[in-house]
């Protein structure tokens, strides 16, 4: 906005800060200049480069020469718009290109331009999503799609929140848990407390344990369910350690069950699960960041049966959906908006209830945070995009991806599975042809460890692709590969098993 | 994108029939695939950035910069458009169906979105603590959602983890801890005085991470009257409940009495409890108020307990060696919430958490060692993998949305900023008290000004209840008129026994002298037949 007033009369009588007041100190002509630029930029290296599987996935350096390329130091001047070009294309080239299709690190991965669209209209909008005064659109977007997700689990009410990950989804889950069964916990603390303990599987994830001691219960409060071969909770263990508990004085509060866990991707059976859940009067939550998008398809929905009998869900669009990082739903079937109540504070320069529309329409105050990104106007305009039945498709798709990925391991020397998979983790050990047959002998456990690591190790100084690895209990080290991005075709595949071969067949 | 819109793909799918879910022996999978028609066409020939794809983003972008940069920050235009929530959902077309739509609507669905959408960056949107628009943050943040990864190693994002690093470090320079420290961003600053909580009963008594605070003697945390509510939050999050924050009360500036704390102290002592933490606020929500750190400092010192410092508003006076004497003694400080996305106009969220610790304490106290993601036998130093410093699991990369604005402007340019606004604030102040029917609330000490507006009808009547009782409905009165008109938009609040007043936040450097002279105006327009 150009202002040319003048300065006023006073302004002489004022500090020299002040003389300057009526000259804005941001310059949008040359913003803008430089946002046109940089977006030619994203475009080139980012998305069109980035999905190229011609291109590499990673451009390694050691953190050393990496921080030495950079150039990181703050300085006390500015630097010019050509300098600055240059640090984006730094940043584009030196960072993992998330979305190419041989990226299979993580649970994210690939990209939807609905959604990354959405993204860049959340951050040129720059809002927080506390008040409706603040965000209208974006506190009716979020009800809505919320409205939507819960619908999916089978709820025809409820409550819910986008939480900033899924660990923060299954902390929630464990305060309302608590303050449910003992409302004076919000006011008095842990002391007033009987001893709380909480289940769930060693597969589920590690926020459970987070959770639990920032909490305050304590990572020991967290009870470890038997699993069966393919990493499911035993419902009958679960009964089993709630009666122990109880046997020892202790008050089982919550079974955290999982939908698809991190490493194996099994689906914890939540039926039988809430069975025992009703006859203890345990607050059921089921953590399915990872598989809750098995509910749009029909095929493949019967993995979470029973799901509409959890009192609360944790849900990811960010991972399979491809939603954009992050996006993170909570759901909740109370009605009694126990959510608020729990987390409330009532701070009156922010809610105040003698506003001139519904104050309900705040949500800002069931969340922990102050501040709260805009995460469901991505979601939002994808699925608008896309429709249920886009979304369903992609579910299935990467179903059928796995399949093919099965059967082409199937084919070949060297590739053996840990477990059958349930979902679309695909779990393996790759066997070098030195190693292969010799299971019996004292080293093998030991060599087969090293594998991984180094397959790892050069794939990503080639920059050819990315997949994860772990050891599990006392398995050794395997590969995790996850397949769900509908850009991935069979190439892709194939050239995964083709890459792992060629790195490794020579260890 | 094709591939999403062929509808008739889904009819094909669901017409497979699998016996199973993984095929048997001899079952080839592309007998199944071959009648998945043109929606698995993608699955054997890969999608690049199609043509098609890449035409909606460059249109999506021309939407976002004509509409939610170019308009949102012209002075001319509306920093609202109210509607009233069930006027705007029908507007809004909210429903989720199962069929998908055509790019053109996705980007009309865009258009709405922004024109319904209240316009932070507008220089007359004074209605939070954060306001403007800073497009080095934004093309960073852009640059962020686009490369779409997670901070927590090193191996996916390597250029994050170190530009993190040196923001960090560099803030902690800022505040004077030679030696260093650690930290981590946070999703806001209210995260990061949970983790200044939660750090600080790690580090008296370890074991409650496992054990839990069942055993633990019953512990205290200290805050004022002003303090922001994310501490009371964090009490009942954390399992200490909201009952054990004893309240510290204010001098008539806001700011935390050094001898009033004393107090509450041996209170607590008397109590058996045990005194944990002290949280001082570097620039109160409400009057921007600074709690005097170094005598707060002394104190803590007497009794070793964990001094934290919120200075999520009031920290960019770190930048200005003008106002720094604000927040002196933060030196001093066991840890510090500072969000560069408020004063300092970094894209949100953009809070940094830092911690004066060296030995690792923040790592101990929150990692779970997952090793799937924090694998100990990887090629490159681990130390490198931050991520489990933190209680989330996928965390965005914020700092970088500050580096790259550093960047661009350099220290200079950004203390110019904080002067700017400070100087700003104090203008306005001087307008306020020049003005009939105005009366100012306090002298700012930083960049909030909160004053009353009494239209001509109340002017006569003497100060006393019920000059507040009718004062009381003012406010709120030409808050709906000015969000009705989309002509500005300023937060209001009551205080105490204080009937609601106004209060103004200057942040935004495009903001000139013209613009606050135009909310007094404006004011006084929309609110002078009130009686």
């Amino acid at each position: 906005m150009a202002n040319t007033s003048e300065i006023s009369s006073d302004g002489g009588t004022l500090d020299p800060a002040l003389r300057d007041l009526t000259q804005p100190l941001i310059d949008h002509a040359e913003g803008q200049l430089f946002l046109n630029e940089a977006f030619k930029i994203i475009v080139e290296e980012v998305l069109r480069k980035g999905t190229d599987a011609k291109e590499k996935v990673c451009e390694w350096r050691e953190p050393d020469s990496l921080a030495l390329l950079l150039d990181l130091q703050l300085r006390d001047t500015g630097e010019s718009q050509d300098r600055l070009l240059q640090r984006v294309r730094d940043v584009a080239k030196y960072s993992i290109k998330t979305s190419h299709p041989h990226f299979f690190n993580q649970q994210f991965g690939g990209v939807d331009y609905h959604s990354l669209a959405g993204r860049f209209l959340t951050e040129a909008l720059n809002t927080n999503l506390f008040t409706y005064e603040v965000a209208p659109v974006f506190v009716l977007i979020e009800t809505e799609v919320l409205k939507a997700l819960r619908q999916l689990v089978g709820w025809t009410d409820g409550d819910g929140i986008f939480c900033p990950g899924g660990s923060t989804s299954n902390m929630y889950a464990m305060n309302l848990a608590r303050y449910k069964l003992f409302p004076e916990v919000k006011t008095k603390g842990l002391w007033a407390l009987p001893r709380l303990a909480i289940f769930s599987s060693p597969g589920s994830h590690y926020s459970v344990k987070k959770g639990a001691s920032y909490l305050g219960f304590g990572s020991d409060s967290v009870i470890s369910v038997k699993v069966d071969d393919g990493g499911r909770m035993i419902p009958e263990d679960l009964d089993e350690k709630i009666e122990l508990a109880k046997s020892q004085g202790i008050v089982p509060l919550l079974v955290s069950c999982t939908s698809g866990t991190t490493v194996l991707g099994s689906f914890d059976p939540l039926d039988r699960i809430a069975d025992v859940c009703d006859k203890h009067q345990l607050w059921m939550h089921v953590d399915a960041a990872w598989g809750g998008s098995v509910l749009f398809s029909k095929q493949h929905r019967h993995l979470m049966k029973g799901i509409e009998r959890a009192k609360s869900v944790s849900w990811n669009p960010h991972k399979m959906l491809l939603a954009g990082l992050q996006c993170s739903a909570f759901l909740l079937q109370d009605t009694t908006n126990l959510l608020k109540r729990c987390h409330c504070a009532n701070a009156s320069y922010l809610f105040q209830q003698d506003k001139f529309y519904d104050v309900n329409l705040d949500i800002g105050d069931k969340s922990v945070q102050c501040s709260r990104k805009v995460d469901c106007l991505k979601l939002w305009l994808m699925w608008k995009a896309v429709g249920s039945a886009g979304l369903e498709q992609r579910v299935d798709k990467a179903f059928i991806h796995v399949r093919y990925l099965l059967e082409q391991m199937k084919k070949r020397d060297g590739f053996q599975l840990v477990s059958t998979p349930e979902f679309v983790n695909v779990c393996f050990w790759f066997i070098p042809p030195s190693l292969r047959g010799q299971e019996g002998n004292a080293d093998y456990q030991d060599r087969l460890a090293k594998v991984a690591p180094v397959i790892k190790e050069r794939m990503m100084k080639e920059g050819t692709m990315m997949v994860g690895y772990q050891p599990l209990g006392d398995i050794q080290n395997f590969f995790r590969v996850t397949v769900f991005s509908p850009h991935i075709s069979h190439k892709d595949m194939d050239f995964f098993l083709d890459e792992i071969e060629r790195l490794g067949n020579c260890l | 994108m094709v591939l999403e819109h062929n509808h008739d793909s889904t009819k094909d799918l669901n017409l497979m029939a699998l016996p199973s879910l993984f095929p048997c022996e001899g079952q080839s999978p592309e007998t199944d695939l071959r009648n998945l028609s043109k929606f698995c066409q993608a699955v054997t020939d890969g999608l690049p950035l199609e043509e098609s794809a890449e035409r909606f983003i460059h249109e999506a972008m021309e939407v976002i910069i004509d509409e939610a940069v170019k308009k949102a920050t012209d002075v001319k235009e509306k920093v609202c458009e109210w509607q009233s929530p069930e006027q705007l959902k029908e507007l809004l077309d909210l429903e989720l169906k199962d069929g998908g739509e055509s790019d053109s609507k996705i980007l009309q669905r865009c258009k709405n979105a922004i024109r319904y959408s209240v316009k932070t960056s507008h220089p007359r949107f004074f209605n939070q603590l954060f306001a403007g628009m800073e497009p080095y943050s934004m093309v960073a943040s852009f640059i962020i959602e686009a490369v779409k990864t997670s901070l927590y190693t090193y191996e996916v994002a390597p250029v994050f983890t170190l530009m993190e690093d040196a923001v960090l470090k560099k803030m902690m320079e800022l505040i004077g801890w030679d030696e260093g420290g650690d930290g981590i961003f946070n999703p806001g600053g209210s995260m990061s005085n949970m983790y200044a909580v939660n750090l600080a009963r790690y580090r008296l008594c370890p074991n409650i991470k496992e054990v839990g605070l069942y055993d633990a003697p019953r512990l205290v945390m200290f805050t004022s009257q002003e303090g922001h509510y994310s501490i009371s939050k964090a009490a009942g999050l954390l399992g200490f409940g909201t009952k054990n924050v004893y309240v510290v009360p204010c001098d008539n500036r806001g700011k935390m009495i050094p001898l009033a704390l004393e107090e509450k102290i041996q209170l607590a002592r008397s109590e058996g409890a045990v005194p944990l933490l002290v949280n001082a606020t570097a620039g109160t929500t409400v009057f921007g108020a600074f709690d005097p750190v170094d005598k707060i400092a002394d104190i803590c010192e007497l009794h070793s307990l964990w001094l934290h410092v919120d200075a999520c508003w009031g920290g960019a006076a770190l930048l200005s060696s003008a106002h720094k004497h604000l927040l002196k003694g933060i030196h001093r400080a066991d840890s510090v919430a500072w969000n560069p996305h408020k004063m300092l106009m970094a894209s949100l969220q953009c809070s940094a958490f830092l911690v004066r610790d060296k030995m690792g304490l923040l790592q101990r106290c929150h990692s779970a060692k997952a090793s799937y993601l924090f694998q100990q036998d990887k090629f490159y130093d681990v130390s490198y993998d931050t991520g489990d410093k933190s209680v989330q699991c996928s965390r965005k990369p914020d700092a970088f949305k500050f580096w790259l604005m550093w960047k661009a402007l350099g220290s200079t340019e950004l203390e110019r900023r904080v002067d700017k606004a400070l100087a700003m604030a104090r203008y306005l102040a001087q307008e306020v008290k020049k003005r009939e029917g105005f009366r100012l609330l306090m002298e700012p000490e930083y960049a909030n000004v909160c004053f009353w507006y009494v239209p001509p009808a109340l002017r006569d009547i003497p100060d006393g209840p019920e000059l507040w009782r009718k004062l009381h409905t003012v406010a709120p009165v030409v808050k709906e008129r000015m969000m009705k008109t989309g002509s500005m938009m300023i937060g209001y609040q009551t205080h105490g026994d204080k009937p609601n007043f106004f209060r103004m936040v200057v942040i935004n450097p495009q903001v000139s002298k013209e613009d606050l002279d135009f909310v007094l105006n404006e004011i006084h327009n929309l609110g002078k037949d009130l009686r």
